[in-house]
This record gives C-alpha cells, structure tokens and sequence, in this order.
C-alpha cells in the first residue's frame, strides 16, 4: 500500500491538493463542520428506533426530517475526504485509524439503512431486539467517527504495535 | 497575582504534567474534544434550524429544546472538561494564540446570544411555540449557528498553528507530529 500512496503523491491533483495549505485548511475545517451534522443526523435516527427520542412521532417522520441532512452531509463528507486522501495519501493509507473508521463508516451507513427498513415495518412499535441492538451499535459507532478522524494523526500513539505506521 | 503567574500555575501542575507526559493522554483527550464539539454543533444545529423556522416546523420548539438541550449539555461539559486538561499542557502558548482568544470570545458570544434569547426572546414563546418564530428568535438562531460553527472552525485553526502563532520563513519546512 506504501509505494502506492507514495506514487498517488507525486500525482498532479495530489501536488495540487498538498501544495495549497488553504485549500488542506479549507477541507479539513469542511470536513469537520460536516461531521456535525452527519453524526447528530444518524444519532437522532436511531435514538428514534430505538424510542428514546420524539417517540410521539412515526419513525417515518424522523427520518423524513434527518435522512436528507445525513445524505448531504456524509456527500459533502465524501468529496473533503477523498480530496485530503488525495493531497496526503501516505498519513491516510499507513494510518489504522483510517481503514477502521472507513469500515465503521460503511457499517454505520448500512446499519442505519437496514434500520430504517425494520423501522418502516413497524412505525410505532417496538422494534426486535436484533434491531435495537443494531441501533445502540449505531450510536456508538456514529460516536467513534469523529475520535477516529482525529486519531489519524496520532496513529502509532493511540494503535502501539497495530499501527500500520510502525 | 498576574495571569502569568496564574498560567504558569497551570502549566506546571502536576495534571499538566501527567497530560504532556503520559502516552497517549493528549491524543485521546483531543479526539474526545473533537468528538464533543461535533456533537455540540450537531445538536445545536437540531434547535436552531427549528428557531430559524427552516425545520421541525410541526414540532413546539420548547419540546425540541428539553429533547435536545440535556444532549448538547452533555457534549459541552465534555469540551469544557477535555478543552480544559488541553489546556493545562501549554496554558502560554493557548492563552496567547489568536485563534484560542477569537474561539474564546465567539463561546462567550454564544453564551451572551443564549442568556439573551432566554430572558427576553423567548418570553412570548408561547404564541409561536407550534408556529414560526418571530424575526428576532430566527436572528438569535442564526446568530446562535454562526456562532457554534465559529468555535468548531476556530477550534481547528488552534491546530494548524499548533498553539504557537509565528510565520515559517519561506523555504522552510517544519514536520509537526500528528498533522
């Protein structure tokens, strides 16, 4: 994967993104506003499934008023992410810390969609246990998000001997 | 006592020095800022969209502050908490950087905006709990975003200047861990 990211680098649209610090500034602080959002979206959804917030209201309601705020912000998320992927490839693909919160961010995206599915069945009532589950597992998986997007940066600090960097 | 004396007071306590010394405390107390100050915006944002009259517009706002309010609480009190032992490692070099006194002052901003919104805006709540909000609840709910957002982005520039505010000479290339 090193020699990979290391060729990814010297790439045009790698300089381009690297060598414009307000641009590197500009996708990080994007980045994090985004999250904001994304991670307050997906926590409001399966609090909801799991009827521990505005549990008056059908869950199609709630996610009529948070999936589009959760798709907009996890696109906007995407592009800044892959851009400061770009510009820095080696920090992101030698750090564990990446490839975790990618997997986690694949989980939390599908979990929330088959959630919405078991949701949908039953608007008011409550859900199996297998979807609560999913949906205390979302919460914290919407939670380590964020933590994970910042432990890039110390990878071989917080993973010891698990970081890819060591 | 001088607030020189005071910061040096902090920077060489015995927690600000558990906190530069011990691996990985500094990193884990950061990724947690960061997480509670996503969670703050996150759950601020819920609350004003609705004082801005752009979401929830069936939903009383009052509701949405007792559902949302104990969520964006517990975020802050961990900010304030993580911000603080950050804090503690470098109290210098933080209370001198920009970025820190401009965060510090878009806060005090955003506390000023709700102690206002609370003892005069939201008087007459009531008549439009289920409506829309008048025009000065929907500015305190801008004001209120622009002002959360402040402190999320100012808190990042910290970073980019890593506490110190100082240009790099041209040329120059300065490798800072964790960037």
């Amino acid at each position: 994967m090193r020699p990979f990211a290391e060729w990814l680098y010297q790439t045009t649209p790698s300089v381009a993104i690297h060598s414009t610090l307000w641009l590197i500034r500009l996708l990080q602080a994007t980045h994090l506003v985004t999250a904001g959002v994304a991670v307050g979206s997906g926590v409001m959804i399966a609090l909801r499934a799991l009827g521990w917030h505005r549990a008056d209201e059908p869950f199609a309601s709630v996610w009529k008023r948070f999936a589009p705020w959760l798709i907009a912000s996890l696109a906007v998320m995407t592009a800044t992410g892959i851009a400061q992927t770009l510009g820095d490839p080696v920090r992101e693909f030698t750090a564990t810390s990446y490839w975790v919160k990618l997997t986690l961010l694949l989980c939390c995206v599908l979990g929330t969609l088959l959630l919405a599915r078991a949701a949908r069945r039953a608007p008011m009532a409550e859900l199996p246990f297998a979807a609560r589950i999913i949906a205390v597992a979302l919460i914290l998986g919407w939670l380590a998000l964020p933590l994970l997007g910042r432990m890039i940066g110390y990878d071989a600090a917080i993973w010891g001997s698990l970081s890819l960097r060591t | 006592m001088s607030v020189d004396s005071v910061l040096s007071s902090i920077q060489s306590s015995a927690l600000a020095q558990w906190m530069r010394e011990t691996n990985p405390a500094m990193q884990v107390v950061e990724s947690t800022h960061v997480l509670a100050a996503v969670m703050v915006l996150g759950t601020v944002l819920i609350a004003d969209l609705r004082l801005m009259g752009l979401a929830d517009s069936r939903r009383a706002f009052t509701r949405i502050g007792r559902e949302t309010l104990p969520l964006t609480w517990a975020a802050f009190s961990l900010a304030i908490v993580t911000g603080a032992l950050m804090f503690t490692t470098s109290a210098h070099a933080y209370f001198g950087n920009a970025a820190f006194q401009l965060k510090a002052l878009a806060l005090l901003g955003a506390g000023v905006n709700m102690a206002w919104f609370q003892l005069l805006t939201s008087r007459g709540v009531a008549a439009w709990d289920l409506g829309r909000p008048p025009r000065a609840a929907r500015v305190a709910g801008f004001v209120s975003l622009l002002l959360w957002a402040a402190v999320v982005l100012l808190g990042r520039w910290i970073g980019f200047t890593k506490g110190y505010d100082f240009a790099i000479p041209p040329g120059v290339e300065l490798e800072f861990p964790g960037r």
